[in-house]
């Protein structure tokens, strides 16, 4: 008779069920393999281009650090969200994490990343303050106006018939200096980042 | 007879965990990491942690969140009412930085370890459930076992 309780017995003490009861571990505590941790060094050399600290869109996750010779990204756990994206900005794969550069060498994918300068107009007073402060302009330009004024068409931006014209904001390196000097807040650094795929866009 | 006493002590206690969790402002991807272990995925309960909400009948305190203003006094109590041996581990990024939240304009006052002592913490945001049942099953056994011989 299958409702005894001796069948119940012969059922529940067995080797096996007794195991599965007490020891069972139906999930085992080891991550899979496309989990994306924290990115690890890959033992490829670091040229310090901070790409990875330009894309991170966490304050304090990432830290280019000199260590003698050489550079080497540090990463911050309590900051870092995992999200890859210094992984996939970085053009040496100094990093690697999860499956994201075995997946960015397949789909031969890129991050680009440039600087759009914006002025404001109306709050704009045409000072030339950045025009001077940028390092990029003192390169291009050393013979740079006081007042903003250049006869060089290399610089990023400068006053001509009082106006104040960007020029080449392809060469903006991202250090918001005008934007500190700015007086009326008028000139902002936008970062605008580029995904393309096998060099479309 | 003492010692396997007390073996059996630390056996049993290190299958006896029970965890209350408390929120103090995040966005609930930690919370719903917390609640991914009770599912049969992870199952929590195989491995003897109990989640209770009640610091009462806890012994671990998962601390979630990046600790606004109203949470400070109030997080306090809750770690108060937790009977000894406990500890407190911190979840995620929030409770050690701050994270998305720690911005300008942020009202937000992390890290947690400033009011109430952590014993560990959990980066991530959010951290696996692996990692947080891994992390509570760790530091179990170093904080109860010969909990009386620890006593001052």
């Amino acid at each position: 008779m299958g409702f005894s309780i001796i069948w119940y017995l012969r059922e529940f003490i067995r080797g096996e069920w007794l195991k599965n009861f007490f020891f069972a571990k139906t999930a085992p505590l080891v991550d899979p393999p496309y989990f994306r941790g924290y990115p690890a060094l890959t033992g490829k050399e670091c040229t310090h281009c901070l790409s990875c600290m330009m894309i991170c869109p966490t304050p304090g996750a990432i830290e280019v650090l000199r260590e003698g010779e050489t550079w080497t990204p540090h990463i911050y756990p309590g900051h870092c969200i995992r999200c890859g994206l210094c992984v996939e900005a970085c053009p040496e794969d100094v990093l690697d994490v999860g499956r994201v550069l075995e997946t960015q060498h397949r789909d031969q994918t890129e991050i680009s990343v440039r600087y759009q300068v914006t002025v404001k107009p109306e709050a704009c007073v045409r000072c030339g303050n950045c025009v001077v402060a940028c390092p990029v302009n003192k390169e291009a330009d050393p013979q740079l106006g006081a007042t903003g004024t250049s006869a060089n068409d290399e610089v990023i931006m400068k006053i001509r018939n009082g106006n104040l014209w960007v020029i080449h904001d392809e060469k903006c390196t991202g250090c918001k200096t005008c934007e500190e000097v700015c007086p009326t807040d008028a000139i902002a650094i936008a970062r605008v980042a580029e995904g393309t795929q096998e060099g479309k866009a | 007879m003492t010692d396997l006493l007390q073996k059996l002590k630390n056996a049993v206690r290190s299958r006896s965990i029970h965890v209350a969790y408390v929120d103090t402002g995040s966005c609930n991807g930690c919370d719903i990491e917390v609640l991914a272990c009770l599912s049969p995925r992870y199952d929590l309960e195989q491995y003897g942690i109990y989640v209770h909400n009640n610091p009462r009948e806890a012994d671990i305190l998962l601390v979630i969140g990046c600790c606004t203003p109203q949470w400070e006094d109030k997080l306090k109590e809750v770690w108060e009412k937790i009977p000894e041996p406990k500890a407190a581990i911190a979840i995620g990024n929030c409770p050690v930085s701050g994270c998305v939240f720690n911005r300008e304009g942020g009202y937000v006052n992390p890290p947690v370890s400033k009011h109430i002592p952590i014993a560990a913490s959990v980066p991530g945001c959010p951290p696996r459930p692996t990692e947080i049942i891994r992390a509570v099953l760790s530091l179990a056994p170093t904080i109860f076992a010969d909990y009386e011989e620890k006593k001052p």
